[in-house]
């Protein structure tokens, strides 16, 4: 599970009142709006503790979401790809959110780069549906997964910092 | 909806612009920490945190809060108190606060604190008030007060003296602070009570009576005096014995000291000490530089008056007297000092070989002492001359140790056991012839005096007792005991106080006794050597003479008691053996002591173990028969007697004549005149009996008797038929009262031991009376019968 720090900005989201997935045509934007609500304070307390840690964006509809994220270990930046689509439903099913680039580098993930959450944080969501949200995902779900994974593949030299990927090109 | 979404691609748009906003750059509270350390590490920076550690505070701004702290706190303030409100490192503050001392000239750092003038200057308006409020101030109590070190508040208020204080500082104590008008006060008491003093007072104890500063007084007395206002001075310092003493005072003690020691002519220490003189010796040595004074132990003297016990002991030297000192001396001088100023003077005059003195004051001359002994020469002379004729043999014996050293101890002890013994002897014989009463001793004594020697034995018996007992005392013969010295000397020697004499007798009791001792051998040897071998021819007669009467009487008696029967006879003979033989034997020892200078001035004094002490050192020859005749003295028969007296008698060279019919007439009329003389005198019933029957048995048997008074009823028996028949009736009357009376007399007296009944008692005395009245009436007619019938005898005769 998440750290302390985590759990407590967790706890100040603000949590989701609406019960509807995307094919809601009615409630769908109701929920939406919260998620957004959700996602920009999410953004803001990261700011302001100083530890902002990904972008997103979702297409018009806001069914399917693309962004970066990244994880800073040893005062080096490492970055990755984040996609994820919005489930039919949601929010009773969380969605499968994907590192495409740490396909096949780690375990605990499925194909395709969905990391693999199960564990731990499926009853949590299944729990708090409708309540949580994208924002909760982002900060319950792939940031424990990453703080968890990428120290453990830099160890193993699966992932390798861009400069150094460009140091070794050059070599 | 349109708007729904309108909302959402707004919301998505802020989501953007979220997203991409600069994310706050911050720096963690340790990195914070971290950084400033390094800075002031690196000396880029000087700040100061803060004791909980919230806070960086620049050192220019420790320095302002301590100048506020110091202005709010009153102008003092504690740096441990500072430290706490500025809440920073102590040494920081104490840093800060130092530098601001340093650099501040109304800043002081006085004991961990802080403290500005304005403080100072507000405290020395507090005193001046408590000052002149109280007039007296004492730093002390400052410091207590104020919790300041005294020397810095001295300073601090020295300094203030005269604008911010009306007052000044002792001198010479400068722990005090005075107003001028306290010290005004003061003086003024002070020279009034000062000049009232007329004699030494402890300047303590007028500290203690009228509450004066003590530092104050002293100084003030002390100005007082130099200045001349007090007529006095101060001893002992700015102690506590320091005393006062006016001049009127010192004056008076002078004058007193002086014009005693111009009348008396000494000084008393402890009369200096009354006076208030503390050390005496030193004041009169500083006083009387000029003067020779001779100090003694207690007191010190003037010369006059060494000068008159110089003129008196020189006096009595020259005039061979004596001189008591003490009268000349005052009487306050002990006697050891007048001892020291005896000697002193003796000194002086250089007559200490020929003066001496006695009994702490007398001073008598050497010539005097030999005066006094020249007053003892004739009476030693004297006395000397007693002893020798009186006692010998113990002369002897005592030469005898003196120069003849081979004489061992042992012996000598012996013989002194002797002498002791025969001491005792004769002095228990010597009580029994004093004792009179009804015993048969008595009467023996009697009858021996009728042979005109028994005066002589009782004289000499006086004379020898106490001499031997004295010379028991002593082993040398002493000339005399102290006692008889000091009256001799209280005779002689006029007015002589009595302590002065016996101690002047027990100086010459020694020298006395060694001249006595000289004087006795002298005249020992003289007396010996001529005048007794001239007295010896004369006096080898007399006891020729005498020796044979005693030995005819002695015949006569044994033919008396040849009328008795044997155990008679035997009584008898043993009483004669004890007397008169015993008698005759001395007579015959001591002449042949006199030969060894022995002899006794009375043969008869001589007892059994003089006797035998004699005769030990008798010559062999005349040893024998003599010890026979001593020893035979112990017997029965007087025959034995009779026969080692005739053969001692020629061993001695004497004659002894048997006496003829006529001779032996006489001698019965001699002794039957001695014994009637004797019974007229008597009123004695027992021996009126005893010489009564004697005188009768005399008469009728014409021979003599002595027997002794045990006798007398047998001696009536063997009358019995001689005598007429009333004369016999009478005489036994007489005897059974004589014994009824001898009876009741033993009785008595063990009643009266007894205490026995009153009754019993009163029947006795009725009968002891009725015997007393019969034998009073008979006596006369007794007697009659004796002295008419001898009479008719004598006429017979």
């Amino acid at each position: 599970m998440a750290d302390e720090a985590t759990r407590r900005a967790v706890s100040q989201l603000p949590l989701l009142k609406t019960h509807a997935g995307p094919r809601d045509r009615a409630l769908w934007p109701q929920r939406l709006k919260e998620e957004y609500q959700s996602l920009i304070r999410a953004v803001e307390q990261n700011k302001a503790a100083d530890s902002d840690w990904f972008r997103l964006e979702s297409n018009a509809d806001g069914t399917r979401w693309t962004g970066t994220c990244w994880f800073i270990h040893e005062l080096l930046r490492y970055e990755f790809r984040v996609e994820f689509d919005i489930p039919v439903t949601y929010p009773d099913t969380a969605p499968e959110v994907a590192v495409p680039e740490l396909d096949g580098k780690t375990a605990k993930m499925f194909r395709g780069g969905k990391i693999c959450l199960t564990d731990h944080f499926a009853p949590l969501w299944a729990r708090n549906a409708p309540r949580f949200g994208l924002a909760h995902l982002m900060a319950l779900g792939l940031g424990p997964w990453l703080a968890v994974e990428i120290p453990d593949l830099i160890s193993k030299g699966l992932v390798v910092h861009r400069e150094r990927q460009g140091d070794a090109a050059a070599e | 909806m349109a708007a729904d979404w309108e909302e959402i691609r707004r919301l998505a748009a802020d989501f953007q612009r979220a997203q991409f906003a600069d994310t706050v750059q911050r720096l963690s509270e340790r990195n914070c920490i971290e950084i400033i350390a390094k800075l002031v590490q690196d000396k880029k920076l000087d700040v100061v945190h803060t004791l909980d550690g919230k806070e960086y505070i620049t050192p220019a701004q420790i320095s302002r809060e301590i100048r506020d702290e110091l202005y709010v706190h009153g102008g003092r303030i504690n740096i441990v108190d500072l430290q706490q409100i500025l809440n920073v490192d102590w040494v920081h503050v104490e840093n800060r606060a130092s530098d601001i001392a340093k650099s501040d000239k109304g800043v002081q750092l006085v004991l961990g604190q802080l403290i500005n003038d304005t403080y100072l200057d507000r405290l020395a308006e507090e005193v001046n008030d408590k000052l002149q409020e109280a007039g007296l101030i004492s730093i002390a109590e400052l410091c207590k007060i104020y919790d300041l070190p005294g020397d810095f508040l001295s300073e601090e208020l020295t300094k203030r003296f005269g604008k911010l204080i009306r007052g000044e500082m002792d001198q010479y104590n400068r722990g005090v602070i005075f107003t001028p008008a306290f010290v005004a006060r003061h003086k003024a008491r002070i020279r009034g009570l000062f000049s009232a003093i007329t004699r030494p007072t402890p300047v303590s104890s007028m500290i203690g009576t009228f509450g004066f500063q003590e530092h104050l007084l002293y100084s003030v007395l002390e100005e007082l005096v130099n200045t001349g206002r007090l007529k006095g001075s101060v001893v002992g310092g700015r102690q506590d014995k320091a005393v006062y003493i006016p001049d009127i005072y010192a004056k008076t003690q002078n004058a007193w000291v002086d014009s005693f020691l111009q009348q008396n002519g000494y000084l008393e220490f402890d009369a200096l000490v009354r006076l208030g003189i503390p050390d005496p010796s030193s004041y009169i040595k500083k006083r009387f530089k000029s003067n020779k004074l001779l100090f003694l132990r207690a007191a010190c003297v003037g010369q006059a008056l060494v000068d008159q016990v110089e003129a008196s002991v020189e006096e009595a030297v020259n005039s061979a007297t004596w001189t008591d000192i003490q009268p000349i001396l005052p009487s306050c001088l002990s006697l050891e000092d007048i001892g020291m100023l005896i000697s002193q003077a003796m000194r002086n005059t250089n007559v200490q070989s020929s003066a001496r003195v006695l009994g702490d004051t007398v001073v008598v001359s050497e010539k005097f002492l030999s005066n006094c002994l020249s007053l003892f020469d004739e009476a030693m002379q004297q006395k000397a001359q007693k002893e020798v004729k009186n006692n010998p043999v113990f002369l002897i014996t005592e030469d005898d140790l003196k120069q003849a050293s081979m004489l061992t101890e042992s012996s000598a002890t012996s013989k002194k056991e002797k002498r002791e013994a025969e001491r005792r002897k004769k002095a228990t014989e010597g009580s029994g012839s004093v004792k009179s009463g009804g015993g048969g001793n008595a009467r023996e004594i009697r009858i021996r005096k009728t042979k005109k020697k028994g005066r002589k034995d009782e004289d000499s018996d006086e004379e020898t007792g106490p001499s031997q007992q004295n010379r028991s005392k002593q082993t040398a013969a002493p000339f005399m005991a102290q006692e008889e010295i000091v009256a001799v000397l209280e005779e002689r020697v006029s007015d002589c106080p009595e302590e002065i004499l016996s101690e002047l007798a027990e100086h010459l009791v020694r020298p006395l006794n060694n001249a006595y001792q000289e004087v006795l051998r002298t005249v020992f040897m003289s007396s010996t050597s001529s005048p007794s071998r001239a007295n010896k021819k004369k006096s080898m007669k007399d006891l020729q003479e005498e020796i044979s009467s005693l030995y005819n009487n002695i015949r006569l008696f044994e033919k008396g008691c040849k009328f008795f029967s044997d155990d008679t006879q035997v009584h008898i003979a043993k009483h004669i053996l004890k007397t008169l033989c015993s008698d005759v034997t001395n007579i015959l020892v001591n002449f042949l002591a006199a030969d060894l200078m022995m002899s006794v001035e009375n043969p008869s004094t001589i007892t059994n173990e003089v006797r035998v002490k004699i005769l030990g050192k008798l010559s062999e020859e005349t040893k024998g028969p003599l010890m026979k005749l001593h020893n035979c003295l112990n017997g029965k028969t007087i025959e034995d007697f009779l026969t080692n007296i005739e053969i001692c008698a020629e061993v001695c060279g004497f004659m002894l004549k048997k006496a003829d019919k006529k001779k032996e007439r006489q001698a019965l009329f001699v002794h039957r005149q001695a014994l009637s003389e004797q019974l007229k005198e008597t009123e004695d019933p027992a021996l009126v009996l005893h010489l009564a029957s004697v005188l009768l048995f005399q008469g009728s048997t014409h021979s003599m008797l002595h027997a002794p008074g045990r006798c007398v009823p047998q001696i009536i028996g063997t009358l019995t038929g001689r005598i007429p028949a009333e004369q016999q009736q009478l005489l036994c009357a007489y005897q059974s009262l004589v014994v009824k009376q001898l009876v009741s007399q033993s009785q008595s007296r063990k009643q009266q031991q007894e205490e026995a009944a009153g009754e019993g008692e009163a029947e006795q005395d009725d009968e002891a009376r009725s015997v007393r009245t019969q034998l009073t009436a008979l006596t006369p007619q007794v007697k009659d019968l004796i002295l008419s019938q001898k009479k008719t005898s004598v006429t017979e005769d």
